[in-house]
């Protein structure tokens, strides 16, 4: 098998439509995207993305919903290995690529960093405009009313958008972005980001980037705050942290209990718990 | 308590795939050449929607995947792209298939005949034994069987509607075009496609969605020679031969670009034999072409190119609704958070009433 599975011709033209993203941030870019040996919509865009930028130097970490033991995290960090070789983290302060699907680290990134997300919806059009060739025309014309509509609609009928993630976002004042489905939660740490932020879709075949240090705002209007996800004064019961997203996890009494979502995080607070 | 909800995925699926291959154990016993030989549609359902001509990796796709024929064209998909590409054979045409079996149900007679070949459209499908005669083969002149399309008469008189030729053709696997579709990425989407979708589309517009009611102007199932420019010696050598299936349809008339009325048809292409296959996909691609004569053009989804283009793989649609049973706990609490917080709006409205 060749090195990081994809052949020259296909990382070549995956590395290419990723300059592309990131020379016009938040812009969608087609690509071939070829058939992984993982399911589609099992993370194949992230994985072609991770795969084309990956070498020798790279420490890989990938998680799930937060987590880097969950089923499919853990599948596509074996299968990225075993082409690649690359040593594989859970720490994310070590890992030089992350790939991610569906949360963004607790802790910040930095500039050595690039989090290479799995997108389901490319583009965030879908939800008001369905046939792609009236949405390609609307992001030209940076014509955004249906998303606008959307929001009031929800806004007068249930206080507020019903959208609860993959929150729809303006980059650099410009193109309207589907963030994948993170939870509102994280969408203020795409702004400014000093990571470089990837974005791949397997199945629809398209790659998208927000560079580092790069403008993210919600889409909202300009008298209504942008809810979070809100915990209402919960801990972690593991690590004790009030500054996380948090798990509700039932356990076999039916009783509910809190974790941090990013296992990553609540080991470090554990550990730093522990030197003290 | 439970924190090992979240923990333990590499040894969940260590033994999920031990308790797999415990009950697929049984297919890896079958033997290619009879799995080959025996269950020969299977085979050409798999190569035909993983879109890669080779029956012995589809055998060994279908014992992998114990009979899932959607998952073995997956395996074949997914080795599709680790190859390396080697270059583009010549043109086919499907007037020179060698047939095995050719009928057109648009006239009684044609040149060459109808020739019935390999087919259990008759049979009365009972799951007993019903005493058969003994039959008396007429034997098929090898040397007959390559018959152009029963439709050739009225082409070359000038009747049938002509859509402009592209100068080359697209290749879907290599860029995926954005609207609006060449013709040719359009029919390479709908022969990747999976069957049991691309039926349904075509059914759609044969029956409420649309008025498509093609005749088959010719379907033929047999073989094809695949020829290839030497890359050294630049002479012309073949390199196999593929079985396939080619349908012309034939639906109304309509005007052509020139504005002159013409006859309008559609066309379906399929490795292997797949007959539904290639019948829905031909009527999709008359119907694509021609919704202008059809019944309440808004509604036709079977007409509508991105309907097409973007829901008729079998290997997107299959992963993406499998999919579905990954974890979702993250999207989910947020989706639950929205609710509480919108039902809560919407009481505290109520009561203010």
């Amino acid at each position: 098998m060749r090195y990081a599975f994809l052949d020259e011709e296909a990382k070549k033209e995956i590395r290419r439509a990723i300059l592309k993203a990131v020379a016009i941030p938040g812009y969608i870019v087609s690509f071939a995207s070829r058939e992984m040996p993982v399911a589609r919509g099992w993370g194949t865009g992230g994985l072609q993305v991770t795969l084309s930028i990956i070498n020798e130097q790279d420490t890989l970490k990938v998680i799930d919903q937060g987590c880097d033991g969950s089923v499919n995290a853990v599948n596509i960090r074996n299968f990225i290995k075993s082409v690649t070789n690359v040593e594989t983290t859970t720490s994310t302060k070590e890992a030089t690529i992350i790939q991610t699907r569906h949360r963004i680290p607790e802790i910040e990134l930095s500039e050595k960093q690039t989090l290479v997300f799995q997108v389901p919806m490319p583009d965030i059009l879908e939800t008001v405009e369905p046939n792609t060739a009236k949405a390609k025309i609307m992001h030209a014309n940076a014509d955004y009313s249906k998303l606008w509509v959307l929001l009031y609609e929800d806004t007068s009928q249930f206080g507020d958008s019903r959208i609860s993630n993959r929150y729809p976002v303006l980059v650099h004042n410009r193109y309207a972005m589907d963030p994948s489905p993170i939870p509102k939660y994280d969408t203020p740490k795409l702004h400014n980001s000093k990571a470089l932020q990837l974005f791949g879709a397997g199945r629809e075949k398209k790659i998208y980037a927000i560079p580092p240090y790069t403008k993210v705002e919600p889409l909202k209007f300009e008298d209504k705050e942008f809810k979070v996800e809100n915990f209402e004064g919960r801990v972690c019961q593991r690590c004790g942290c009030e500054n996380s997203f948090l798990d509700e996890v039932y356990d076999d009494e039916g009783k509910v209990h809190y974790y941090c979502n990013d296992t990553d995080y609540c080991d470090k607070n554990l550990n730093m718990k522990g030197q003290k | 308590m439970a924190y090992y909800a979240v923990k333990g995925g590499e040894e969940a699926i260590n033994n999920s795939l031990k308790f797999y291959s415990e009950i697929t154990q049984n297919a890896q016993a079958l033997d290619d050449e009879s799995l080959i030989e025996g269950l020969t549609f299977s085979i050409d359902k798999v190569i035909s929607e993983g879109s890669l001509y080779s029956k012995k990796l589809a055998s060994k796709a279908i014992k992998r995947s114990a009979g899932d024929l959607l998952n073995a064209s997956f395996f074949l998909r997914a080795h599709r792209s680790s190859c390396q590409r080697v270059g583009e054979c010549k043109q086919l045409d499907v007037n020179e298939m060698r047939l095995k079996r050719r009928v057109s149900s648009a006239f009684k007679d044609i040149e060459g005949g109808q020739l019935l070949g390999a087919s259990n459209d008759y049979e009365i499908k009972l799951l007993i034994d019903i005493k058969k005669d003994n039959l008396d083969f007429e034997n098929f002149d090898k040397k007959s069987s390559v018959v152009k399309s029963a439709l050739t008469p009225l082409r070359n008189d000038n009747l049938i509607k002509k859509l402009p030729k592209e100068e080359t053709a697209w290749d879907i696997t290599r860029t995926f075009p954005t609207a609006p579709y060449p013709r040719s990425a359009v029919l390479q989407t709908m022969t990747r496609g999976e069957s049991g979708s691309v039926l349904g589309f075509a059914y759609t517009s044969m029956r409420g969605y649309g008025d498509v009611h093609p005749t088959i102007g010719d379907l033929r199932v047999g073989e094809l020679d695949i020829k290839f420019t030497h890359p050294f010696s630049k002479k012309e050598v073949k390199i196999g031969t593929i079985e396939a299936t080619a349908v012309e349809c034939v639906g109304t008339f309509n005007k052509d670009e020139k504005g002159d009325t013409k006859l309008t048809t559609g066309f379906g292409f399929c490795f292997g034999k797949n007959e539904t296959k290639a019948i829905a996909m031909s009527i999709i691609d008359l119907t694509l072409y021609n919704r202008s004569y059809s019944v309440g053009t808004e509604q036709i989804v079977a007409a509508d190119f991105e309907m097409i283009m973007h829901h008729v793989d079998g290997i997107e649609s299959f992963g993406f609704c499998n999919h579905y049973k990954l974890p979702h706990y993250v999207t989910f609490q947020t989706d639950y958070q929205i609710f509480k917080s919108a039902q809560k709006y919407v009481e505290s409205k109520e009561d203010n009433k």
